[in-house]
């Protein structure tokens, strides 16, 4: 004999559970936005702050301005989105302001450091690679490229990527296309103000890098070798 | 694009699994006072019992299954025994000949050509006289109170046609055999709750019994697609004959050793319920056959469909993740880092939460089947055995198993590379 209302109590659990999971697993994805927002607004206030110092100490020498003027976190929030945008999907509203909102503060970040390198020159002289990537399916080779960037900022540290997704519909981001004459053919770099079409290897790359990150980065590690042998 | 079609179609799979899962467990506590009374029913006058000890070379272990039926806890003079030798090349006959002379009032020895499984159960049948009928595979053996406990549920309910053991898998010790004793135990679980809803899926070959007045009125055991056991389960829902499960009456069986043995086994028991469900088509969904027919019978048979589906979209995320590491590695080489903990990147998916539900409940479905049986199991060891093993069999057998019932090949016995797993 077939018992209806059993079948129907089940069904209302096994809706109930499904319906749970749906709310929980939305409300730590509005979590994860949440966090994403609020780091973003804490880099916002950072570059406030750095463009404050740059105006208030104008006249003063290089030697005075902090060592941490560039966003340290603009690099994790970069990880971040990207695992947001992967599970909400590139065309989430949320996603698509995140990312337009992250380009404007790298491109923010961008101009303050090229601020710092006409105020300080060599001294100060930060290294930055302008990425312009594609995940619309159309990039046969951005996810390699993605790795190279990832591992070249694993080897040198003082390095900054600012990547940039070529689709996104964003006026300033227009204008980084136009001055560095960006078409469709991705990916994309742009190092020493020089622009690069295609596929670049860490060999290419390191190639391409001012030496003045690599001496840095050498002497970095020397003095950390250093360091620990005198501890031991 | 695949990705997401494939994963759109992942929802209803996991509902319906959800779904087939709460619907046992809810079976199954409801009726947990019924079970546990069940439990306790002795019977005053126990019915004659014939065993029939189907084989075809099976030298190595028929000594030690006739020395399991013989300790059986049960009156002499009420329990017969008929092995049927069913046309060995080896020395199955002339141990069942030892043990039919020296243990004569009880066991009885017959010889045939080789027919097939089928053809020598229905041999014993023929010879048999008892109240009751079993049959005992070759490679099974049976714990001492087991014919006693269900004996208890004919007893109990006179319109109870077959009772049903709860089968282990005999010392588990390859991986492939560790794997099938959770497969098993889930099993155990399955049969119980399936009981309770009257849809047990099947007789299986070691130690179900049966009243004998039932083949009388729906004939003797059939070839049907090698899986006979299978066929006289349908045949029986057809017949509105009762089927429950004794969860205490232990069997031991020996499970294949080697992956080669356990895919033959399950091609053909897959084959054999593809076969004989489209032979018996017309149990679908059909109101008088129950929960049988309405819902386990058409639910297992879409399951084959949708489990192919499950194991091969897992197959393909796992390849896609494989494919992003080997594609990093080609391109940076391996660098490995110390992993840094963020809640930040934990999965909170709506399918991470389910599958979390349904691993609970699979869980709690292996503990009660543990409880219910007594004879508990290790299962927490090899619990990540099956976890692992188990899904990359899936996709082969069951597709295996599509593709030959679409082209209409024959389904033979394979023998596997070791007589030991030999299961029939």
């Amino acid at each position: 004999m077939i018992d209806a209302k059993k079948y129907i109590f089940t069904f209302v659990i096994t809706f109930a559970i499904f319906t749970t999971a749906f709310f929980t697993s939305t409300f730590f994805s509005n979590k994860r936005v949440e966090n994403v927002k609020s780091i973003q607004d804490n880099i916002a206030i950072d570059i406030l702050s750095s463009e404050t110092q740059f105006s208030l100490l104008g006249e003063v020498p290089c030697s005075n301005i902090s060592d941490n003027i560039l966003s340290p976190e603009l690099s994790a929030l970069g990880d971040k989105l990207s695992r947001t945008e992967s599970e909400r999907g590139s065309n989430d509203a949320d996603v698509v302001y995140l990312k337009k909102y992250y380009s404007l503060l790298q491109i923010k970040d961008y101009l303050l450091s090229k601020k710092l390198v006409s105020k300080c020159g060599a001294t100060k002289k930060p290294v930055f690679i302008i990425y312009f990537y594609s995940n619309k399916g159309d990039c046969a080779d951005c996810e390699k490229e993605g790795f190279v960037l990832t591992r070249l900022k694993e080897m040198y540290p003082d390095l900054r990527v600012y990547s940039f997704d070529y689709n996104l519909d964003l006026a300033a981001l227009d204008s980084m296309k136009t001055i560095y004459r960006i078409k469709s053919s991705l990916p994309a770099l742009v190092i020493e103000d020089k622009t690069y079409i295609g596929f670049k290897s860490i060999e290419d790359l390191t190639d391409l890098l001012p030496d003045t990150l690599k001496t840095a980065e050498e002497s970095s590690t020397t003095t950390k070798a250093t360091t620990s042998k005198r501890v031991k | 694009m695949i990705e997401n079609i494939l994963q759109g179609l992942m929802y209803p799979f996991l509902f319906l699994s959800m779904y087939f899962q709460v619907l046992l467990l809810i079976s199954f506590f409801e009726n947990k006072k019924k079970i546990k009374h069940e439990e306790k029913h002795e019977v005053k006058d126990y019915p004659s019992v014939t065993i029939a000890v189907p084989c075809w070379n099976e030298e190595k272990t028929l000594a030690a299954t006739l020395d399991s039926l013989l300790k059986l806890d049960y009156p002499k003079d009420k329990l017969s025994i008929i092995v049927v030798d069913d046309g060995s090349k080896d020395n199955t006959l002339q141990i069942a000949k030892e043990y039919a002379e020296k243990y004569s009032s009880q066991i009885t020895a017959l010889t045939k050509e080789n027919g097939g499984k089928h053809t020598a159960v229905n041999l014993a049948l023929e010879n048999a006289k008892g109240e009751l009928f079993g049959c005992l595979d070759a490679d099974s053996f049976v714990s001492p109170k087991s014919l006693k406990i269900i004996a208890s549920y004919f007893d109990v309910d006179k319109n109870t046609m077959a009772v049903t053991p709860c089968i282990h898998i005999r010392n588990p010790r390859t991986i492939i055999q560790r794997m099938q004793a959770i497969e098993y135990l889930m099993g155990v679980f399955l049969r119980k709750a399936f009981g309770q809803l009257d849809a047990i899926q099947v007789t299986p070959g070691p130690f179900s019994i049966f009243r004998q007045e039932i083949f009388s009125k729906i004939g003797n055991y059939r070839k049907a697609h090698n899986t006979e056991d299978f066929e006289i389960t349908l045949r029986m829902h057809k017949a509105h004959l009762k089927i429950v499960n004794s969860h205490k009456a232990l069997v031991y069986t020996v499970g294949p050793s080697t992956a080669k043995g356990f895919f033959y086994q399950r091609l053909r028991w897959a084959r054999g319920f593809l076969e004989n469900s489209l032979d018996y088509k017309e149990l679908f969904f059909k109101k008088e056959y129950g929960n049988f027919g309405m819902f386990t019978l058409p639910m297992a048979f879409l399951f084959m469909f949708y489990g192919l589906y499950a194991a091969l979209f897992s197959l393909f995320s796992l390849v896609s993740q494989l494919t992003i590491i080997f594609s990093k590695w080609l391109t940076v080489g391996i660098h490995p880092s110390v992993p840094t903990f963020d809640i930040f990147y934990f999965n909170t998916t709506v399918m991470s939460f389910v599958v979390m539900v349904m691993l609970t409940m699979f869980l709690l479905v292996l503990y009660i089947g543990n409880t219910l049986s007594d004879d508990k199991q290790e299962f927490y060891h090899n619990f990540p055995i099956f976890f692992v093993t188990y899904p990359l069999f899936v996709p082969l057998f069951i597709g295996r198993a599509i593709i030959d019932t679409l082209m209409k090949r024959k389904n033979e016995w394979v023998l596997q590379d070791t007589k030991e797993s030999v299961n029939r």
